[in-house]
């Protein structure tokens, strides 16, 4: 662990905190959604995060995407403090965002190609994550002709071929037929594990957070805030066989839905009452 | 009813068109009165005495001008106004009323005001063509801006895309691009009308005054001879737009 110990982490967020304001009045309400968030991930880890919907994760990760602006606090990627999306991060969204307009290989590109990489070595690259993707037949196929499932590995595509060490990625496979997603899991942990890029992963499927995990951070319901960082102590590669079966999985699992369960309730008496 | 191929639509069109051809025809021996109904043959004799003549080839070039500039003017005043009215809902509120107004509008009725105000020269005719054409590109361009695209804007910046104008075209001017075409569409149709009424009652000039003029002249033949190129030049042009609009479109 000597090494870990000097190595810059992938993500550091100090203290950060965000407020929505409803409108574009200056008096009008605001919404905390982030409460100060502390949070350290390393290099190569895969961290997943859960908590009750509303909580601010999408919030959080747009954050560390710099799609969206924190108020205070500090949020340094690969040891320098961000403001502007960046190459070395890459996001997959929870609707795939894809160009209805652009052909599979045109959306892969779109990163490149704006970033003014030449066409061939853009084509070249974005050719490797398709087929990688299984999805070198539905090159020039548009997006409304593709299933969901096909959709979000075009997104997947799009995201690896930038080349970035960093995957952000909003419930991706929520929009996904169960038993597709069961596959695109595996696809996901297959290339992680070759390639050992750090992974931020929301969702809001408890078994997909324990599966995928080195650890699950739990957020506590708005404001948002870290509830628990819960270390996944689950061997790896976790394709090639099932842990759920493993005793980790149920006990991990356990806990978090008790830490979890605890909120909805009070959520829902509050709104009760 | 069950769906037609492509040859069938075609056959369907071309037996009523000489089904059409043939009762016309017919009707008009029998009527046997050419100022009222000249005969089908008599139009092609009359249309191919236009061709010859010259005479139809110089009109369509002085209308086909005169709409393409109107309709370049058009869309550019249209993309400014739609931009500032999807923009800013104050401009939306002030301006909407009278452009709804000049929508449902003649644009015959305006032609004294353009006359007195902008004479009868070629500036005035293309203002004739602008007031027709202008409303349905500016309605297109501020309702297919104001749909916002946010999360595919949300995807281009988060790979990299920067500053509003870029933004702008490679995202929501291309998101926007099927309702702007037809809004594109239907301004084309009207600028077509614009066009022949400028031509018929501003001053005569173009299809429109030839038609305006052998009608006066009581040559009816010829006057046939002369809408039939006016309509197949709407059509043309409407087709021409439907076109590259099922070419951009995605599904
Ligand atoms: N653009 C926005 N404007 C106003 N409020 C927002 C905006 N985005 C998120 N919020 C609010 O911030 C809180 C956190 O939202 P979000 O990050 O989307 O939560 P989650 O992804 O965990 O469901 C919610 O109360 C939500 O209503
Ligand atoms: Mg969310």
């Amino acid at each position: 662990m000597k090494d870990s110990d000097v190595e810059v982490p992938a993500i550091q967020l100090r203290g950060v905190r965000k407020t929505f304001r409803l409108s574009e009045d200056r008096n009008a309400k605001t919404v905390l959604a982030l409460d100060g968030i502390d949070l350290t991930i390393r290099k190569g880890e895969f961290l997943t995060i859960i908590g009750p919907s509303g909580c601010g994760k999408t919030t959080l990760l747009r954050i560390m995407a710099s799609l969206e602006q924190h108020d205070e606090g500090e949020v340094i990627v690969e040891g320098e403090p961000v403001s502007e999306p960046g190459i070395r991060r890459a996001m997959v969204f929870q609707t795939f965002g894809l160009f209805p307009w652009k052909t599979v290989i045109d959306n892969v590109t779109f990163p490149l190609t704006v970033r003014k990489f030449p066409a061939d070595e853009a084509r070249n690259t974005a050719m490797k994550h398709i087929r990688r993707v299984g999805l070198e037949r539905f090159v020039d196929a548009y997006p409304h002709q593709l299933s969901g499932g096909m959709q979000q590995r075009v997104g997947l595509a799009r995201a690896l071929s930038t080349g970035a060490d960093i995957l952000l990625m909003d419930e991706p496979f929520g929009a996904i037929d169960a038993q597709t997603r069961e596959l695109m899991q595996e696809e996901l942990l297959r290339i992680w594990d070759e390639e050992r890029k750090t992974v931020i992963f929301i969702t809001h499927d408890l078994d997909e957070a324990v599966l995928l995990a080195d650890r699950v951070l739990l957020m506590s319901r708005g404001p948002g805030r870290v509830r628990e960082l819960i270390d996944v102590d689950l061997p790896h590669p976790r394709f090639e066989y099932d842990v759920r079966g493993h005793e980790n999985f149920a006990k991990v699992r356990g806990h978090i839905w008790q830490q979890l369960r605890n909120d909805l309730v009070q959520q829902r008496e509050e709104e009760a009452s | 009813m069950k769906k037609r191929s492509k040859a069938q639509v075609r056959r369907d069109q071309i037996v009523g068109l000489v089904i059409f051809l043939s009762v016309w025809e017919i009707a008009a021996r029998l009527l046997g009165n050419k100022l009222v109904l000249p005969s089908v043959s008599q139009i092609l004799a009359a249309l191919g005495d236009l061709i010859a003549s010259g005479e139809l080839i110089t009109a369509m070039a002085e209308s086909i001008w005169l709409l393409i500039v109107g309709l370049i003017v058009s869309t550019i005043l249209g993309f400014v106004l739609g931009a500032l009215v999807a923009r800013s809902r104050t401009a939306y509120w002030m301006l909407n009323p009278y452009f709804s107004a000049l929508f449902a509008t003649p644009t015959i009725a305006l032609v004294p005001l353009v006359l007195v105000w902008f004479g009868f020269g070629f500036p005035g005719r293309v203002i004739v063509v602008v007031l027709a054409a202008v409303v349905p590109i500016m309605f297109s361009v501020a309702s297919g801006l104001r749909d916002d695209p946010k999360d595919l804007v949300d995807v281009a910046r988060s790979f990299g895309v920067t500053g509003e104008l870029q933004l702008l075209y490679r995202v929501r001017v291309r998101a926007a691009l099927p309702v702007l075409l037809a809004g594109l569409r239907l301004a084309a149709g009207r600028g077509v009308v614009g066009m022949a009424v400028a031509e018929t009652y501003l001053r005569l000039g173009g299809i429109g005054g030839l038609i305006k003029s052998y009608g006066s002249m009581f040559q009816t033949d010829y006057v046939f001879a002369s809408i039939l190129p006016l309509s197949l030049l709407g059509i043309a042009i409407v087709s021409v737009i439907g076109r590259i609009e099922r070419r951009l479109h995605w599904t």
